[in-house]
């Protein structure tokens, strides 16, 4: 399994490649010698609609491969609510510079039903972390990287598109141009319009390109935030650690959290099947973590959808869809941000090949290749995560039996080694028996210990 | 074992429980549960017995004891309106919760520890915070971990019972069904373990009595199977359409 992660390391290789006519590259994608060259000479053209991480990540990777790329955001300075966690992984493969990092958070607690705590991070290397950015810098640097590498940024609304009348025909996008002094991306606009050959939607949970496309919708659940500025005395607490608290009361589906920013922290929740409750979820995870936050401020308050799963449609023609807008965050911990960028970055550079460096013409089938290699790098991630969410966020009797397996260090080492480096390598086989009989121990006392709950009147 | 069935089955979505956390304020029988626990502590060192009757009366006692008072991290002007102030809420105490753990010695039954008694006690902990859960505290953080009860202990009081049920079942079951095809064929019991269609019958039997204990485990099984693959074929489903002909709009 650790071919996964060479296969992680391949993509930059496929850029480096010099064009050619049609050449195998690694993720066998050939230019197809039925598409035509594009006429007079020019170069592909593509739109990236949304400018977070998978749009600034894919704007990036067109032009360094010599397509023609125009990336369009409604908002520069956009906070987007959001945990703000990236794995380790992505600092090396997306280059960040290390001061985009917050925090490196170290430490998690994970808080039971019943305030069990459990504290992970003991395997962790002296190197590993899980870094905590603000979404404002971080999508920021990569829109900058996208201009500095050649392609343009705009400022301004997607509105719709329009599919081209024949098979090799443009497309047209037509936006809401907000001119420079009006970032806020709110006043005004002027209709714009402009031909492209292939449209990528990066613009998030509530993609307009999604929409049009007809990809059809996704499950998601709300995730709900606070802000909240604490004492610095209290902000030591957190100064390397996060917490999880799992428990009915404060998400019957997912967890609730604090994790620390640059200098308050975020105090949140989310749920996927009882929206309408999301502010007594909320209440409920500020009194579990009121001793650690008494005396703190509300400085924002935010909100926003995250999708369960892909939509059902993730391309149409030469239209396609990444990040949050197909729908590619984990179940169970709701990671996002990282598997955004990679979807962004593989996306172009299946572009990127399957136009040879922007000399030919795209296909949808040059798009589904980028589909099937993410869907076989990543499957075996979100399916386990899948089943750890089935599994474990069913009940508070499963939760505890959660918690108790975090305690065990091989647990904590096989957790922290598929996030931080995404990868599901499959540890010492005697290890792997001891752990699922530990594990259906755990679950068979939680479980008994309900059934002797059930019996007692307080 | 016996017990994984029902870990597995998917639970309904009933979150109709309220936060208990003083919503249900006439519930709570502060100052009588108080007593109640005390008179028995001390008497007898166990687990009190629970008390039912007095919940009609409504006393909020004052919350100086407990850490439940409604003083919420929160900027006057909220932006949010404010969750329903919580009547004070009674913290969890008890004797034998000592620094966050059951103190296993005061279990203690004839030399050796009652381990019946600690997951009665546990049990009734975690009742009580799921009930009316607390804030959690890093200097008395919670460090119990279920495993220190042996699995002998486990097993005499869940799976025991359960498995001689079951047991109960089968042998009453596979009693009538031999004596019933004997009846009809003629063959006695030796002869019909011999045979392929009677060992299959067994098999079905034996399974049957495992998994399916209620009615609705019928459904849940069910719903089980669709369930884990369910998240595969919302994946694939991009994969289902074949137009590859002009997008759509």
């Amino acid at each position: 399994m650790t071919s996964l992660s060479s296969a992680v390391a391949l993509p930059s290789s496929c850029r480096a490649r010099p064009a050619g006519g049609s050449r195998r590259a690694r993720m066998v994608v050939t230019a197809a010698a039925s598409s035509p060259k594009l006429p007079n000479g020019r170069r592909l053209r593509v739109a990236v609609v949304g400018g977070g991480p998978a749009g600034g990540a894919a704007a990036e990777a067109l032009a360094k491969g010599g397509v023609e790329t125009v990336l369009i955001e409604r908002k520069m300075d956009n906070c987007k609510p959001c945990g703000g966690a990236i794995p380790l992984c992505m600092v090396s493969e997306f280059d960040l510079p290390l001061d985009l990092v917050d925090r490196k958070v170290r430490k998690m607690k994970m808080i039971s039903p019943s305030n069990v705590a459990v504290d992970i991070g003991r395997t962790l290397a002296p190197h590993e972390y899980i870094g905590m950015v603000r979404r404002e810098v971080l999508d920021a640097y990569l829109r900058s990287r996208a201009q500095s590498a050649g392609a343009e940024v705009v400022n301004g609304l997607f509105l719709r598109y329009e599919a081209p009348k024949e098979p090799n025909g443009s497309y047209v996008v037509h936006y809401n141009h907000y001119d420079s002094s009006s970032s806020n991306g709110k006043i005004g606009g002027e209709k714009r319009s402009f031909e492209v050959d292939a449209i990528v939607g990066a613009d998030g949970a509530n993609s307009r390109v999604a929409k049009d496309m007809g990809a059809g919708d996704y499950e998601y659940a709300i995730a709900f935030q606070e802000r909240v500025k604490i004492p610095d005395d209290k902000m030591v607490y957190y100064e390397e650690r996060a917490e999880m608290y799992v428990g009915d009361d404060v998400s019957p589906d997912f967890y609730g959290w604090v994790f620390p920013k640059c200098d308050h922290v975020a105090v949140g929740t989310g749920t996927v099947t009882h929206k309408a409750d999301i502010k007594k979820f909320q209440a409920a995870t500020r009194l579990r973590a009121k001793d650690k936050i008494e005396g703190g401020k509300i400085i924002r308050v935010e909100a926003h959808p995250i999708p369960e799963h892909p939509r059902p449609k993730r391309v149409s023609g030469r239209v396609t869809l990444v990040g949050d807008a197909a729908g590619y965050v984990t179940k169970c911990s709701g990671e996002g941000i990282y598997f955004a960028a990679k979807s962004g970055r593989m996306c172009a550079e299946a572009i990127v090949a399957g136009s040879a460096n922007g000399t030919r013409m795209v296909e949808e089938s040059d798009l589904r290749k980028y589909l099937a290699e993410f869907d076989r790098l990543y499957w075996p991630t979100y399916k386990v995560l899948d089943i750890l969410q089935k599994v474990f966020y069913r009940s508070n009797a499963a939760r505890e039996a959660f918690v108790e397996m975090c305690a065990d260090d091989y647990v904590q080492k096989m957790t922290f080694d598929s996030y931080l480096y995404k990868r599901v390598v499959p540890g010492n086989p005697l290890d792997d028996i001891k752990l699922a009989v530990n594990t259906i121990g755990s679950l068979v006392r939680a479980t008994a210990l309900r059934r002797e709950m059930e019996k007692v009147t307080l | 074992m016996a017990m994984a069935t029902s870990t597995f089955s998917p639970r309904p979505a009933t979150l109709n429980k309220p936060l208990r956390a003083g919503i249900q304020l006439h519930l709570i029988p502060f100052p009588h549960l108080r007593a109640g626990r005390l008179v028995c502590a001390t008497a007898a060192g166990e687990a009190p017995p629970v008390e039912v009757e007095q919940r009609d009366e409504a006393e909020p006692a004052p919350a100086a004891a407990s850490n439940g008072a409604a003083v919420k991290a929160e900027a006057p002007a909220a932006k949010t309106e404010p969750p329903p102030a919580p009547a004070p809420v009674p913290a969890f105490r008890d004797d034998r919760w000592v620094n966050g753990t059951w103190d296993l010695t005061k279990f203690d039954k004839g030399g050796v520890v009652d381990w019946d008694a600690v997951i009665d006690a546990e049990a009734r902990r975690r009742k009580w915070l799921e009930d009316y859960p607390e804030a959690t505290n890093t200097d008395e953080a919670v460090v119990f971990d279920t495993s220190i009860i042996p699995w002998w202990a486990w097993m005499k009081r869940f799976h025991l019972p359960e498995a001689e049920k079951l047991n109960g079942r089968a042998a009453m079951v596979g009693f009538f069904m031999a004596y019933f095809v004997d009846s009809l064929t003629g063959v006695g019991l030796v002869d019909q373990m011999g045979n392929f269609f009677c060992k299959t019958l067994l098999f079905v039997a034996v399974a049957g009595v495992l998994l399916i204990r209620k009615n609705e485990d019928i459904e849940s099984l069910k719903k089980l199977i669709d369930e884990t693959t369910f998240y595969d074929k919302q994946w694939q489903a991009t994969w289902q359409d074949d137009s590859t002909a002009g997008p759509k709009n």
